[in-house]
């Protein structure tokens, strides 16, 4: 019985064929919209956590518990060679870098500045951060020079400083907190999208830092580069609990940086508003559909009753037409948004230079299309359309079959 | 009531109120319609004949009395009820506009044993043969556009005749067809109601249609005026 309604409906939306397509362009365009914004967050979020956790954090970082809130110099990683040779066997690290941190004063003959001193191992840290691709002037530790400095451009141009000038790092030890000076060259100057780190950042070799900061062989953090990003935004990892042993802590960048995630969850927010406002073209698409079919076929509908056709089937009759409109809508949205999410996934789309949270976008961002926004979105569509439907199936299932002839004649 | 009443309506009136101004449609009838009859109800524009037709088919309310049809009571029926028994009891044929313009000669007819849950294959037969008794046999999957006012006439009539209801109503079945459409029309519904005894009850304008009814009620202001049996 059904599927002569169903045979009905379908054929009554290709009555007035201008109608029906304006209505499902309409929707469809919409659905488009929205399978096109969802693929163009996953695009940027994709690009922001890469920028994020590429240009220096990575995507999880291991450090002694505490170090990260108090920045103790005595707070080194515990049992740290037996950490490395862990990592070494793990199969979703892809690569990791061990560090020193230390706040200290780097002094020209100019000015003196506040800065983060890093140590670095040269060779890995190129893996995990892109100091070595932002470097301006000068090299990123050629050589093996322990005297070579690299800082950023904004800390150069305070300190009056360019490549080949000494400049005099100065910091407390572990342990004795006696003060330790030293001299070292500049030999290369990086520039970040990043003021902070231009400003306030500078790089030297491991083995140096750890001499001058006390430190012997000790490390205050291992950054980790993971073979997928997802790891990284895996609170569940098991990763985080094995390595949160010896007294040491193993966060996610999402922990380091959660601005970022909390970005993330507006996008969230900002996908259900687009929503709403996608439901009121739905509303007014169906309705006004319904509506302008059903009064113009007023004699039909009362033919229909007429001849004994139950009231909750005239219901379900104009549900089916609103259903044929959400899937004829759904055809449309679906290859509407396969082409612009497809030709601008190739093209990309420029947001250079517009900063999120402290992260600047520096590349085009790549619409992500994933199946389940034709599978997700339609499904709502169909769902939304469907519940419009409602309204006029109930005033159609309440009309007099007497009245509706009348009416019509 | 005896079994062979069809149609018996009791002090049936029905008011409508236009603009808060009452229109009394029906004022007080009382009628009895036997079984098999071939019945005209006639009588000047606004004087209740489509008011009539449709509360004694369950498509409107009467405001006040009742209508018995095949000795049920309709007048109390909800919607559903009323549905049902329209679709197992009554045949429709309209002025015009009786056919769902999408949906092929075919299932037009079939629509209501659908409705009815008639198996397909008895559906088929039954359309089959029923098309050929109204003289439509290969128009099965014509759509109705594509026929004449009177072809489209005879699809309604094998529609109203396809579920073998007990009585056909009909309101105003010739008006939109030239004389001699209509009388060829008519002649066939006589027929039929010769062969099957169904009860045929249509109101008419037209002469000729009266002058074949084998009984002619007419009515006035919503009151029956006369009431005759013809030869
Ligand atoms: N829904 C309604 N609202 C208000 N008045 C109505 C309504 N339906 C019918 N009427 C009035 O009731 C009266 C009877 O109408 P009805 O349609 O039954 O007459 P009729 O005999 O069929 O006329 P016609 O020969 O023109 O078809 C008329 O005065 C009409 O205007
Ligand atoms: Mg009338």
């Amino acid at each position: 019985m059904w599927w002569i309604l169903v045979k009905l409906a379908w054929r009554n939306l290709f009555r007035n064929t201008r109608r029906t397509f304006i209505a499902g362009t309409a929707i469809g365009i919409g659905l488009a919209a929205l399978i096109f914004v969802d693929a163009l967050w996953i695009g940027m979020e994709e690009n922001m956590i890469k920028i994020a956790t590429s240009s220096f954090l990575g995507g999880g970082q291991i450090h002694q518990e505490g170090f990260r809130k108090t920045q103790e110099i005595e707070r080194t990683i515990n049992q740290h060679h037996q950490v490395m040779s862990n990592l070494k066997q793990e199969e979703i690290v892809a690569r990791f870098t061990p560090r020193t941190f230390a706040f200290g004063m780097i002094t020209s003959p100019a000015h003196v500045i506040a800065a983060a001193l890093v140590g670095v191992d040269p060779v890995t840290e190129k893996y995990l951060s892109h100091v070595d691709e932002m470097i301006t002037e000068g090299t990123y530790f050629e050589g093996d020079n322990e005297r070579n400095i690299v800082i950023g451009s904004k800390m150069a141009e305070v300190l009056e400083v360019e490549i080949g000038d000494r400049v005099v790092a100065t910091v407390s030890q572990a342990k004795t907190g006696d003060l330790a000076q030293e001299m070292f060259r500049v030999s290369g100057i990086f520039h970040f999208h990043n003021h902070e780190m231009n400003r306030g950042m500078a790089f030297m070799r491991l083995g140096k830092s750890q001499q001058i900061l006390g430190l012997k062989d000790d490390i205050h953090q291992i950054a980790i580069k993971f073979t997928d990003v997802k790891y990284g935004q895996n609170k569940l990892l098991p990763f985080w609990r094995k390595y949160s042993k010896y007294g040491n802590e193993a966060v996610s960048w999402t922990e380091i940086l959660p601005e970022l995630e909390t970005i993330f969850e507006w996008t969230n927010i900002s996908k259900v508003l687009l929503g709403f406002v996608f439901f009121i073209i739905v509303v007014f698409g169906i309705i006004n559909t319904l509506f302008m079919s059903l009064y113009e076929r007023m004699f039909e509908f009362g033919v229909l009753r007429a001849v004994g056709t139950r009231p909750s089937r005239m219901a379900q009759l104009i549900l089916f037409e609103a259903g044929s409109l959400g899937v004829l809508s759904i055809g449309i949205g679906i290859i509407l948004g396969i082409i612009t999410t497809y030709i601008c996934s190739k093209t990309g789309i420029d947001y250079t230079g517009i900063e999120v949270a402290g992260v600047t976008i520096q590349e085009l961002i790549y619409p992500v299309m994933v199946i389940d926004q034709f599978i997700f979105y339609p499904f709502w569509v169909l769902v939304f359309t469907t519940i419009t439907g409602l309204y006029p199936a109930w005033y159609a299932a309440r009309m007099s079959p007497a009245k509706a002839m009348r009416r019509a004649g | 009531m005896t079994s062979q009443q069809v149609i018996v309506t009791e002090d049936l009136t029905k008011t409508y109120s236009a603009n808060d101004v009452p229109v009394y449609a029906l004022r007080g009838i009382n009628l009895t319609i036997a079984a098999g009859e071939f019945t005209a109800i006639v009588g000047p524009s606004g004087s209740g004949k489509t008011t009539f037709l449709n509360i004694i088919s369950g498509l409107d309310q009467p405001t006040e009395g009742k209508v018995w049809l095949s000795k049920e009571l309709i007048s109390n029926m909800n919607g559903r009820q009323l549905s049902d028994f329209r679709r197992d009891n009554i045949g429709f044929i309209f002025q015009a506009y009786n056919l769902i313009p999408v949906l092929t000669v075919g299932e037009n007819i079939e629509y209501i044993m659908l409705l009815q849950g008639i198996p397909k294959i008895e559906r088929h037969q039954r359309v089959v043969d029923i098309l050929e008794v109204v003289g439509l046999a290969g128009y099965i999957d014509r759509k109705p556009p594509q026929l004449s006012g009177g072809q489209q006439q005879r699809v309604a009539i094998a529609r109203a005749m396809v579920s073998q209801p007990t009585i056909i109503l009909a309101d105003e079945p010739t008006a939109n067809l030239d004389s001699k459409t209509g009388s060829e029309l008519l002649e066939m519904m006589y027929q039929l109601n010769k062969k099957t005894g169904m009860t045929f009850v249509f109101s008419t304008h037209d002469q000729a249609v009266m002058d074949r009814a084998q009984r002619l009620i007419t009515l006035k202001d919503g009151l029956i005026d006369s009431d005759n049996m013809q030869e």
